[in-house]
């Protein structure tokens, strides 16, 4: 009997040991990230040169806008898969990010690092607006509250744009860190990446303390964490805060990348793309969040190079891949999240996962 | 000039309130926040097309034509989409609506291509003028056919007996399932007529405008035409329609043409903050 109260583990061994394996897999990860720049510019490897259809037909700037997507999703995933608020109007927080780069740094010539950290506050500030709902309406009502604020923040950078600006759009200057001007696609990499690390990092440490794991109970069940005494009111306006402020400082990436927006990029569409992102990623999953990001803004390019290499062809292919490619990308994103959400409601997080215990299922037997 | 967009607000108003009914019916039968409801009403548009300029059907049988497509599409839906469905989570079942709208307006504009088509129906098209105001003949067919839908499926609702078990089904499945109704049978139903309404409503908007898959916007106030009204109420669902289509068109005349989503969507904040349950909506009780 007494074997049930005897430790498994001695008491010197760590609770959680990092095998080498993954020590050499994250040096392995680093160095692929850094030499990815270098052969995606040169369209060579190791001196080796590579064609389009090798390359998958993908350029820098499909990357960058990529990474700044992925602050996106990220932000999205942590409002709706972590703390389970669901929202279908993230574009807003972009927009407000984009409308506060414009004042502060087109308008008034901040440097792009204050730039950035006004559009933060900004966005943290219009999230906890949107967020207020929250405190009174539950569920879909909350759902179409946020879709209420999208239109609201949309129509207010639309009147901005055409009375400081024009139809063509809002201009921003280029970005510069210090010394180092981002004019080359690799520098923008090299700034992005680390920042893509960083929110992720952070965003992964969040939910292991206290307050992010409050935050997923109060997602799974509401009640129960008021019960253990989680202030569900209080909890709810910080995620919506900390969400928006990352979306708000990728809208102003985003805004400085493209260099000139409009307020129609910010429609609803550009919101029900995050969403799509997570749903393919996997809610609730931060890294899954990246891979749906990465997917979401690759497929389409991945595409395009098909459609070149089939530019002969006769028939319904010719018709898809040449004629009609921006709707067949629509198609098959569709058609992925529908079957995602039937067939695999994890996305693809869940997928992996799924094998991961096969995997390891097999190897115990 | 106030008689005038008034006219116009509440025939566009009629229209809304139609495709909101349509929304209504679903939502009330399987708690299903349809965003694809938009996209139905452009589907619908596109099945007269289809009918009329390639099929060369006369116009009643175009109508009927359209009727019975979209009451399919509506069934399919409900079967492949929904049903496997059954049990998620709210957000699953949205996305997947939302999704459906993705697939739907690719395969149209796949095959007929994105630029818009005229519909030419034998729907009036004239005008005739009551002293200052000049009545289009096609908003007054719009709003008397819509308000004729509207009352057929109200009486259908409250007279026959399949309206009765779908009422029924509506308030509790288990309950319905006790009683021997065929659960799955009722909500197709719904899903057809959700969607036959919104395709009538897509005629409309396609014959008042051009058929493209733009008019899924317009379409989609439906959406809050129904929390105005209360997403539990039916006869909300078409006041909430009105009302919409009233502050559209007066805040287009009045404030500036870009401000009617605004207005709609601010006093939708509105309510949602005051009144959640709507206009018209029984209070949801909290539970405990």
């Amino acid at each position: 009997m007494s074997s049930i109260l005897q430790p498994h583990l001695a008491a010197s061994t760590p609770l959680r040991t990092v095998p080498v394996w993954r020590w050499l897999g994250g040096l392995l990860l680093v160095a692929v990230l850094c030499y990815l720049p270098v052969v995606l510019t040169d369209r060579a490897i190791f001196g080796m040169r590579l064609s389009n259809m090798q390359l998958l037909n993908l350029g820098m700037s499909q990357i960058n806008l990529m990474l700044i997507a992925m602050l996106g999703a990220l932000s999205l995933n942590y409002l709706t898969g972590c703390a389970g608020l669901f929202s279908i109007g993230h574009a807003a927080f972009y927009a407000t990010g984009a409308m506060t780069a414009a004042i502060t740094g087109t308008q008034w010539g901040w440097p792009f690092s204050l730039v950035l950290l006004a559009a933060a506050a900004a966005g943290s500030l219009v999230g906890v607006l949107a967020g207020l709902p929250s405190l009174r309406v539950r569920g879909l009502y909350f759902v179409l509250s946020t879709l209420a604020v999208h239109q609201v923040v949309v129509y207010a950078f639309l009147e901005y744009q055409f009375r400081f600006f024009d139809l063509v759009g809002v201009p921003y200057n280029p970005a510069t860190l210090g010394p180092v001007e981002l004019n080359t696609p690799m520098r923008w990499y090299f700034f992005l990446l680390p920042v893509v690390a960083l929110v992720y990092w952070g965003l992964r440490n969040s939910l292991r303390t206290r307050e992010g794991r409050v935050m997923m109970a109060m997602r799974d069940h509401e009640l129960a964490a008021t019960a253990v005494g989680a202030d569900v009111r209080i909890l709810r306006l910080k995620a919506f805060a900390l969400s928006s402020a990352i979306a708000a400082m990728a809208g102003a990436l985003h805004a400085y990348f493209m260099s000139n927006v409009t307020s129609e990029a910010f429609g609803i569409d550009f919101a029900i793309q995050f969403i799509a992102m997570i749903i393919i990623g996997g809610l609730g999953s931060l890294a899954g969040s990246l891979m749906g990001a990465a997917l979401w803004l690759l497929l389409p390019s991945i595409i395009s190079g098909f459609a070149s290499q089939a530019g002969d062809t006769t028939g319904l292919v010719h018709l898809l891949l040449v004629e009609h490619k921006a709707q067949l990308v629509q198609l098959i994103f569709g058609l992925l999240i529908i079957l995602l959400l039937i067939f695999a409601p994890g996305g693809m997080a869940g997928i992996g996962q799924r094998i991961r215990e096969l995997y390891f299922a097999r190897r115990n037997s | 000039m106030i008689a005038q967009v008034l006219f116009s607000g509440l025939a566009l108003g009629s229209i809304y309130g139609l495709v909101a009914l349509g929304f209504a019916v679903v939502f009330k039968a399987t708690e299903v926040f349809n965003f694809a409801q938009g996209m139905l009403a452009v589907c619908g548009a596109y099945f007269a097309v289809t009918a009329i300029s390639v099929l060369q059907l006369p116009f009643p049988l175009a109508v009927v034509f359209m009727i019975v497509a979209s009451a399919l599409l509506g069934v399919a839906i409900h079967m492949l989409l929904i049903q496997p469905l059954a049990g998620r989570s709210m957000l699953a079942v949205i996305m997947v609506t939302i999704a459906l709208s993705i697939v739907l307006r690719a395969v149209i504009e796949i095959i007929f291509g994105p630029q818009g088509r005229t519909l030419t129906t034998s729907l009036p098209n004239g005008v005739f003028q009551i002293g200052e105001l000049r009545i289009s003949q096609l908003h007054l067919a719009a709003a008397v056919v819509s308000w004729l839908c509207m009352a057929v499926f109200g009486a259908f609702f409250r007279f026959t007996s399949v309206g009765l078990l779908m009422r029924a089904t509506a308030d509790g499945h288990e309950a319905a399932v006790v009683s021997g109704i065929n659960v799955n049978t009722m909500n197709r139903l719904a899903w057809a007529i959700g969607s036959v309404l919104a395709a009538i409503g897509g005629l409309f908007l396609g014959q008042l405008q051009i058929v493209s898959t733009e008019l899924e916007t317009i379409g989609l106030l439906a959406l809050p035409a129904v929390v105005i009204g209360g997403m539990q109420s039916i006869p909300g669902a078409v006041i909430g329609g009105l009302l919409v289509g009233l502050i559209e068109q007066l805040s287009a005349t009045y404030i500036s043409p870009k401000s009617s989503d605004i207005v709609i969507y601010a006093l939708l904040l509105l309510i949602l903050m005051v009144r959640p349950w709507g206009l018209f909506g029984q209070r949801e009780l909290g539970r405990v």
